[in-house]
């Protein structure tokens, strides 16, 4: 493409957006409204990701050792489990400290006095441990689950399992909400541009008269549906971060426990995919209503 | 520089638009096609610029076959040709020479030689004062005048033009075959589609009478009647 050809694509799209300026704000509005949309879906579950992850990192892991594993030998056991990158720190928890804590109640306590002893106590030793902020819980778990002194663990499966399934199908749905919304508007770029097409039907006639290629005749509807892609992605991005502080202050107030926030680079990566998402809509979409351009610009009705 | 070997056109409803039609037109020649309406002229105009097609037959244009040529090969043959219809076709928001300069910005010419050749195009024309007007508010005449400009700006070899003077009074008509007349005299192949008895029987050019598709009369020097 010659740089006198990029001048006159550019000064056309200029041209046009200014004449039909309520088609390009219709086209820049939809890229927009499905971007925040997108976005916002988007967030909400990088958010719960998020949300998960630090989740996992402040899970305490308890492991049961076997009843005849000795305090001693727990001890060497909660020093070699201490070196793994995972753990922060280990506690051991004798058999007399956990009766104790479990029925740490007065009336309790004289339950232990008539049925625990110290020579019939069934609780087990455990092992305590803190797992480090930012590790994943399922790499740890499979190292213990080869440690031949423990018997089990636990590390409150249940709400995991309930908020890892609540992950996916939010990262689902997000993705298939994605689609359509790029899809319907994809659909309104189309439309829009195909408007503006007819509008513009006599010039197109006529660059093709005086031997114009297609994609010269494409050229500026194109940078058209350039310019209105990064301007409906910008002003999403604006409307989306923006917002997104104060929903989450609302959130964080609505939820006490809900203490969820992506990072920075989380945030910038995610406004570099609306901004393309944004440019590949509008270029798509002009490129869509422009794929039958020979058929759409003759110059005479066929006929004799 | 044109010739049509055994050329027609069926149309899918079976009307048969051109009938077995084989003729040649030499470099320089001025050649006038009529003939009544719906005898055919349009669409022999049309295959000469690869509007459509033949259903059989071939059509060379400098010993090119332009039937058989690419989709993506058609717009190089047209800067080759210049086009001027009867419904003048101008872009109404552009200016004169605006308008004109439009066949040479497609071909991605520099701005210097734009502005020379446009102006060039309109002295020719006779409207190189009025540059900077709209076309609406120029006279019939003078918005044709601005066709023609535009499709001589990139010295075509020939000029194909359905109807012309068609929309004009006689008096303009005759200053547009005037300037008709200047551009062959530089040695454009000149193919006209008319219904102007007065003008076609005064120049006594070559003249083409096409009726239900078939060519009946090829004369040189001749006159509109095909009866």
């Amino acid at each position: 493409m010659s740089l006198a050809n990029l001048n006159f694509f550019m000064s056309e799209a200029a041209t046009n957006l200014r004449r039909s300026a309520m088609m390009s704000f219709i086209t820049t509005s939809t890229i927009g409204i499905a971007l925040v949309m997108m976005g916002a879906f988007l967030l909400a579950t990088m958010n719960m990701e998020s949300f998960l992850l630090q989740m996992q990192s402040e899970a305490l892991v308890t492991a049961y050792l076997k009843q005849e594993v000795s305090i001693t030998d727990a001890k060497t056991l909660s020093l070699r489990l201490t070196s793994l990158d995972e753990i922060e720190n280990i506690q051991v928890v004798t058999p007399e400290q956990a009766a104790r804590e479990l029925f740490s109640n007065p009336d309790d306590q004289q339950l232990l006095q008539i049925g625990i002893t110290a020579e019939d106590n069934p609780l087990p030793t455990t092992l305590r441990m803190k797992v480090k902020a930012g590790s994943q819980l399922q790499p740890l778990l499979a190292k213990l689950k080869n440690e031949p002194m423990i018997d089990n663990f636990s590390y409150g499966e249940e709400l995991f399992r309930q908020f890892q399934g609540l992950s996916h199908l939010l990262w689902v749905s997000s993705l298939a909400i994605v689609v359509l919304l790029g899809l319907a508007s994809l659909f309104i770029v189309y439309n829009t541009v195909r408007l503006t097409l007819f509008m513009r039907r006599e010039e197109i006639i006529i660059m093709k008269l005086v031997g114009a290629t297609n994609w010269f005749v494409r050229g500026p509807f194109v940078v058209e549906g350039f310019i209105q892609g990064m301007v409906g992605s910008f002003l999403a991005i604006l409307v989306l971060f923006s917002s997104y502080r104060f929903v989450l202050g609302k959130l964080a107030e609505l939820i006490p426990f809900f203490a969820a926030d992506i990072g920075f680079e989380q945030l910038f990566k995610l406004s570099a995919k609306l901004f393309m998402m944004g440019i590949v809509l509008g270029i798509s979409g002009s490129l869509l209503s422009l794929r039958d351009i020979s058929r759409f610009s003759k110059s005479t009705p066929e006929g004799v | 520089m044109i010739e049509l070997q055994g050329v027609s056109r069926i149309f899918p409803n079976g009307v048969r638009a051109l009938n077995n039609i084989s003729l040649s037109i030499n470099p320089g020649d001025f050649v006038f096609l009529v003939g009544p309406s719906g005898a055919g002229k349009s669409t022999f105009l049309r295959m000469l610029f690869r509007e459509d097609v033949p259903t059989e037959g071939k059509i060379l244009i400098d010993g090119k076959d332009i039937t058989t040529m690419p989709e993506n090969r058609v717009p190089y043959l047209r800067r080759n040709l210049g086009i001027v219809l009867q419904d003048f076709q101008l872009l109404k928001r552009r200016t004169v020479a605006e308008n004109v300069a439009f066949g040479l910005r497609v071909i991605g010419a520099s701005a210097t030689v734009i502005s020379n050749r446009v102006q060039e195009a309109l002295e020719q024309v006779g409207l190189s004062h009025k540059r900077r007007m709209f076309p609406t508010e120029l006279s019939g005449g003078e918005q044709q005048r601005v066709c023609i400009a535009r499709a001589i700006v990139n010295n075509p070899l020939i000029l194909i033009t359905d109807e012309p003077t068609g929309n004009l009074d006689p008096m303009i008509s005759q200053e547009i075959m005037q300037l008709f007349l200047e551009i062959n005299s530089r040695g454009t192949t000149i193919v006209m589609a008319t219904h102007n008895h007065n003008l076609v029987n005064k120049l006594r050019k070559r003249v083409l009478a096409l009726v239900d598709g078939q060519i009946v009369k090829d004369e040189a020097c001749g006159t509109y009647a095909y009866e």
